[in-house]
């Protein structure tokens, strides 16, 4: 028996544990929204905001929410996983799906809105939005449809936007640390290098995987 | 009966605050309530009465310990009875009375030997002259307490009138000042943490900040901004940063109070909260992972 495309190799093994740190860390950064407050770590500097009637009903949507993303990460690439527990696939990417099209994607819309950082990240953070909304769409009706080639597809590119919400916050934390820029300016930065280049990576490997 | 009342009232006040005001600044065998006072009125009655600021220097110390071997005092002359004078001092967020004797000289200069009450760990004795016609003080202060850092210090200091005035600007060199206690003497690689130009930016006292002013600024600007209000209105910082900061490089700088709260405008109440925010989340958020 033949067991290449089930191989656990070292690097797959490494990426899962990276992220496994990462979704902690994520999980850590919604924790401290617990109880929800009005002043709350990143609420602290949107006080101009907070009155606005969406905004804070938006905010702890998305903080609540968008993380039930994450976990899809562990397993729903596992070929392993698609093969011999195919419930388990659907029922889990229908909690992803469920998560970006209903809460994740359209109350980050909504907070994108009154981004900090002017129009700029503005249109960074609602551009993401609606990528994700319509990525993830498409990916849940090719695999309605049962187109898996676009259905995998698709799902790279949802899932390469979902992933900036460790991304965004790695490029921010390793800009710092180099070039000790102005808070402001380094979050106009990653507003767009925090899902941009998930999105190229994507398409390689998209191309190298599927298209070639 | 005078003497009773103030030994029944000593003993009353002691006993309530044994416990809990060990650094507090009521002391009750003193004519003066500190922890009220904020700026003084003086009735020039002996023509020496007024605040003298300048340098408080360590002249004996502890290598060894903690040391803080400059720090901007001023000495206020609150009142004269025929031998006795009656004064504190601010310094380091810190602000004592004294009482003591003096003997005036043909020359117009007294000579005061003074003490503090002696229930702060910080308590010493003061011993200066008083130059009626230079309008100076020069003396020394020794700490009761032999265990201190610094166990003598010297000044002298000028006669100044203090006012509060919004229109002090930070001096312009200021950025070129590396904030006291960001480097270490030991490690040579690290920078000290500087300031930037943003601190000229605004006056914090007379124009009312907006998120968009102060959402791009470094912690340590934020942080100088907002302290400069408190500056202006004399208030002396128990934080070492900012005392080594305003001590050292701003000349109009001097303390006369610490408790400086009800004497902000509604403006520099708003500033300030406006600035501490984003202080907070600066030094909470800037550098980590998430928020």
């Amino acid at each position: 028996m033949k067991t290449t495309t089930h191989k656990i190799t070292l690097l797959n093994t490494l990426l899962l544990f990276t992220y496994f740190g990462f979704v902690i860390l994520m999980m850590g950064i919604v924790l401290q929204y617990i109880p929800a407050g009005t002043d709350t770590a990143f609420l602290g500097i949107k006080q101009d905001y907070i009155n606005i009637q969406w905004y804070l009903p938006a905010f702890y949507i998305h903080v609540f929410t968008a993380i039930l993303a994450l976990p899809a990460g562990f397993t729903q690439f596992s070929k392993y996983i698609q093969k011999y527990f195919k419930p388990f696939h659907r029922i889990n990417g229908r909690i992803y799906v469920f998560s970006i099209l209903v809460l994740g994607a359209p109350s980050g819309f909504i907070i994108g809105l009154y981004a900090n950082g002017g129009l700029s990240s503005q249109l960074a953070f609602c551009i993401l939005a609606v990528l994700w909304w319509w990525f993830t769409l498409q990916a849940y009706t090719n695999a309605r449809k049962k187109n898996f080639v676009a259905h995998k597809i698709w799902m790279y590119r949802s899932f390469a936007l979902t992933l900036s919400a460790i991304t965004l916050r790695a490029w921010k934390w390793t800009l710092i640390e180099i070039f000790h820029p102005r808070p402001m300016d380094v979050y106009m930065i990653v507003a767009w290098l925090g899902w941009g280049l998930n999105l190229v990576i994507a398409e390689i490997i998209i191309y190298k995987k599927i298209k070639k | 009966m005078k003497q009773i009342s103030f030994i029944t009232l000593l003993f009353f006040v002691v006993s309530c605050t044994n416990e809990k005001n060990k650094t507090g600044n009521i002391s009750s065998n003193f004519s003066f309530a500190s922890s009220t006072v904020n700026i003084h009125t003086f009735k020039n009655e002996f023509g020496i009465e007024g605040y003298y600021t300048g340098y408080f220097e360590a002249s004996q110390y502890d290598e060894k310990k903690d040391v803080m071997y400059t720090n901007k005092i001023t000495i206020s002359i609150d009142s004269l009875s025929e031998t006795v004078c009656y004064g504190h001092s601010i310094v380091a967020g810190n602000m004592r009375p004294f009482k003591g004797t003096y003997a005036k000289s043909d020359d117009n200069i007294f000579k005061v030997n003074a003490k503090e009450p002696g229930d702060d760990k910080y308590d010493g004795a003061f011993t200066f002259e008083i130059n009626a016609n230079a309008k100076k003080i020069k003396g020394n202060w020794k700490s009761n307490d032999q265990n201190l850092a610094v166990t003598e210090r010297e000044y002298e200091l000028e006669l100044r009138t203090f006012v509060y005035n919004p229109d002090l600007e930070l001096p312009e060199y200021l950025t070129y000042e590396g904030l006291y206690g960001t480097y270490k003497e030991t490690d040579t690689s690290s920078i000290a943490e500087s300031l930037t130009d943003d601190i000229f930016k605004y006056n914090a006292s007379k124009v009312l900040l907006k998120t968009k002013d102060v959402e791009n600024m470094y912690q340590a600007d934020l942080e100088v901004l907002r302290n400069s209000i408190y500056a202006r209105h004399g208030y002396s910082f128990k934080n070492r940063k900012m005392r080594f900061l305003f001590d050292h490089a701003v000349e109009w700088y001097m303390p006369v109070s610490i408790n400086i709260t009800k004497s902000l405008t509604p403006i520099e109440k708003q500033n300030i909260e406006l600035l501490k925010r984003y202080e907070q989340h600066a030094v909470k958020y800037y550098d980590s992972f998430g928020r």
